[in-house]
């Protein structure tokens, strides 16, 4: 999008502040909690919000490789809908089941593959071609499902929720999985590198020698491989795929990359900030489950938390300059 | 990205030449007048006529007056909505919020109802409720300098929170018989009309309009030429919180009661129009009758696919296409211009 104050690359250290800060509002929440309600520190309700999470994660993981490359996409929450839906279709159909894992993870990489073709050969805009494949891919998962909720799935594969390895269920070892495989593409390989030269001045990186639109291509792919994961990840979860699946996803998601540190405008961000983000959600939303506050309460608070973390510089100035006149 | 920043910024010089002149009226009308019909909203015009033409050839009755008077309806609100979102996009920036502002004003607005406040108090009450709403997104997009679509997605969030508790998800039915008179027949067409009327002299032929232009070509050139940019751009967001009430309140007429689910897809159906009228997503080009052309193309699709009976779930994928055509078809013609 278009800003005038474009941030270059910032130093680490405002990057780590971030993150301590993250961490320390989450350590906030969870002795808050802790104290207000005896059944939060229990080891069921603590797996509880783990698996709950792990979608979103999924998908925030996604939406911040893309947020660094410069990019935006409106579509994940389409995508999981998509290849959970299709892994169902499928399935029914009568496929073996290791195929239908396989197809329904390339329709992701479809999706974005189209994703990337708009943005690089067209040369439209992130924000409006995704809507536009969001609203498309939507259509296909309602013509797939035809309104109705889908809960053929063989037993194997729904009993992946109950599986533990040391006491942390599967589902957000996958996420934890995933997130350190990105790091660590994201900060020592030098494709890392790349994908943060060209969201930090596209036109730099491409006078550099970078190949942009190859790189795109990748974070494009990539964000919908990851997506298709995560709406597997949902299926597991809910036991069925549903045509409304993650229809909020791409605002909850943006909301948690954006308090998580990562730059709207590209070349500023990391996984771990994302995922400190949706951790903060969906602990503040177990939170107010537990008490038995009205749910709303949540959407509100993370609203404040999100201006509150992108005006920061601004804000702490106009309290500076009202405390001292 | 910064390529195309590049051509829209080239394209939109004709908007700051303009703009830097001084001016009396009947020159600048004159000019307005020159804009108006330049060649920009001619595709889309040429699109709404022959998608008539096709229907009208296909569907029997499409042409009945009966039939323009259920599309009118249909379109008229996302309308006025799109025609707020205009002036955003065109200043450079963005409103996602827009859904929760119309959802907002009349379930706030409907307490009033509840409460027996007669129709004259209840109307402005929720006109200012947009307005304040509106208010508070550009306090502050402008004063914390963050970009409004972040500012905008946080503020959506907390609204339609706020609403729901207050409301506790209720909706407010029955509501008086004379609310409906705003939803009834033409006139919600004819609100949209004389909205889309004033909108295009303002931002063709007064100051204000053409400052828009250039704060969305170059917000950074705008400031050092001395223009008002945040105050510019804070009446534009509470233009258009107004007008999202104002798209309200012919809802609850035409439905009949308020709920506080109402207005949820209008910011992304209302960037959809915006975009297939033409104006640039970077802000500093485009036009208001663009997107009232962009939401009467939609509204007849939409309508002309469920008389023809097709599928209802195939229109997310017809509705998408269409704006990918759109923009491509624009980025296109740029494309061949400036091709590197």
């Amino acid at each position: 999008m278009k800003d005038e104050r474009r941030q270059t690359v910032l130093p680490s250290t405002s990057q780590r502040k971030i993150l301590y800060i993250l961490g320390a509002v989450n350590v906030i929440i969870m002795a808050a909690l802790a104290f207000l309600s005896p059944t939060f520190l229990t080891y069921a309700n603590f797996t509880a919000v783990l698996k709950r999470m792990s979608e979103l994660a999924m998908l925030a993981i996604a939406e911040t490789v893309v947020f660094i490359s410069g990019g935006f996409d409106l579509s994940v929450g389409a995508i999981m809908a998509l290849s959970g839906a299709l892994c169902g279709k499928l399935y029914v159909a009568g496929l073996p089941f290791s195929l239908v894992i396989i197809l329904s993870l390339s329709s992701g990489m479809i999706v974005g593959a189209l994703n990337a073709f708009l943005v690089v050969a067209l040369n439209l805009q992130p924000f409006i071609v995704t809507l536009a494949t969001m609203t498309i891919v939507r259509s296909i998962v309602y013509s797939l499902l035809k309104g109705i909720v889908l809960a053929d799935f063989p037993e194997r594969f729904l009993n992946l929720n109950y599986v533990y390895i040391f006491k942390i269920p599967l589902l957000f070892l996958i996420v934890v999985a995933t997130a350190m495989l990105v790091t660590i593409m994201l900060r020592k390989t030098i494709i890392g590198q790349r994908i943060f030269a060209v969201g930090a001045d596209e036109h730099t990186a491409f006078i550099s020698g970078i190949y942009v639109n190859r790189i795109k291509y990748l974070v494009y792919c990539l964000s919908g491989f990851m997506c298709a994961l995560g709406g597997l990840l949902f299926t597991i979860r809910i036991r069925a795929i549903m045509p409304d699946a993650g229809i909020n996803a791409p605002l909850e998601v943006i909301t948690a990359v954006l308090i998580g540190g990562t730059a709207i405008t590209g070349g500023r961000g990391s996984v771990l900030g994302s995922l400190l983000g949706v951790f903060a959600m969906f602990l503040l939303l177990n939170g107010f489950n537990l008490l038995g506050l009205n749910p709303f309460w949540n959407v509100i608070i993370v609203g404040v938390i999100l201006i509150y973390v992108v005006g920061q510089e601004s804000i702490v100035g106009f309290i500076r300059a009202w405390v001292i006149r | 990205m910064n390529h195309f920043k590049n051509f829209t910024s080239e394209r939109s010089h004709e908007h700051l030449e303009i703009s830097n002149s001084k001016s009396d009226t009947a020159s600048n009308i004159l000019i307005g007048l020159q804009r108006l019909f330049k060649i920009r909203e001619l595709p889309i015009l040429l699109y709404v006529i022959g998608m008539i033409g096709v229907f009208s050839l296909i569907i029997e009755g499409f042409l009945a007056l009966q039939n323009f008077e259920i599309m009118s309806r249909q379109i008229s609100t996302i309308g006025i909505v799109s025609i707020g979102m205009t002036l955003i996009i065109l200043s450079g920036g963005i409103d996602l919020s827009v859904g929760a502002i119309l959802s907002f004003a009349i379930n706030i607005g409907g307490l009033g109802i509840v409460h027996g406040w007669p129709i004259w108090v209840v109307y402005p009450f929720m006109l200012l409720l947009g307005v304040c709403l509106g208010w508070i997104n550009g306090f502050l997009i402008t004063r914390l300098n963050v970009h409004a679509l972040i500012i905008t997605l946080a503020t959506m969030n907390i609204y339609r929170g706020i609403i729901m508790i207050i409301t506790e998800g209720k909706y407010i039915t029955p509501i008086p018989n004379y609310y409906s008179f705003l939803g009834s027949g033409f006139i919600p067409f004819i609100i949209l009309v004389l909205i889309l009327g004033v909108f295009i002299f303002i931002t063709l032929c007064t100051p204000f309009g053409r400052n828009l232009f250039a704060i969305g070509s170059n917000e950074k050139s705008a400031i050092y030429s001395g223009l008002p940019v945040q105050q510019h751009k804070m009446i534009v967001y509470v233009i258009s919180g107004f007008l999202s009430a104002l798209a309200g309140m012919i809802l609850v007429g035409k439905s009949g009661f308020i709920q506080p689910q109402a207005g949820i897809g209008y910011e992304l159906n209302a960037i959809a129009a915006v975009v297939i009228g033409g104006t640039s997503i970077f802000g500093g080009s485009g036009s208001v009758l663009g997107t009232f052309l962009g939401s009467l193309l939609i509204g007849l699709i939409l309508a002309g696919l469920t008389m023809l009976a097709v599928n209802p779930y195939w229109i997310g994928l017809i509705t998408g296409m269409f704006i990918i055509i759109a923009i491509a078809v624009d980025s296109l013609r740029l494309f061949r211009k400036y091709r590197r």
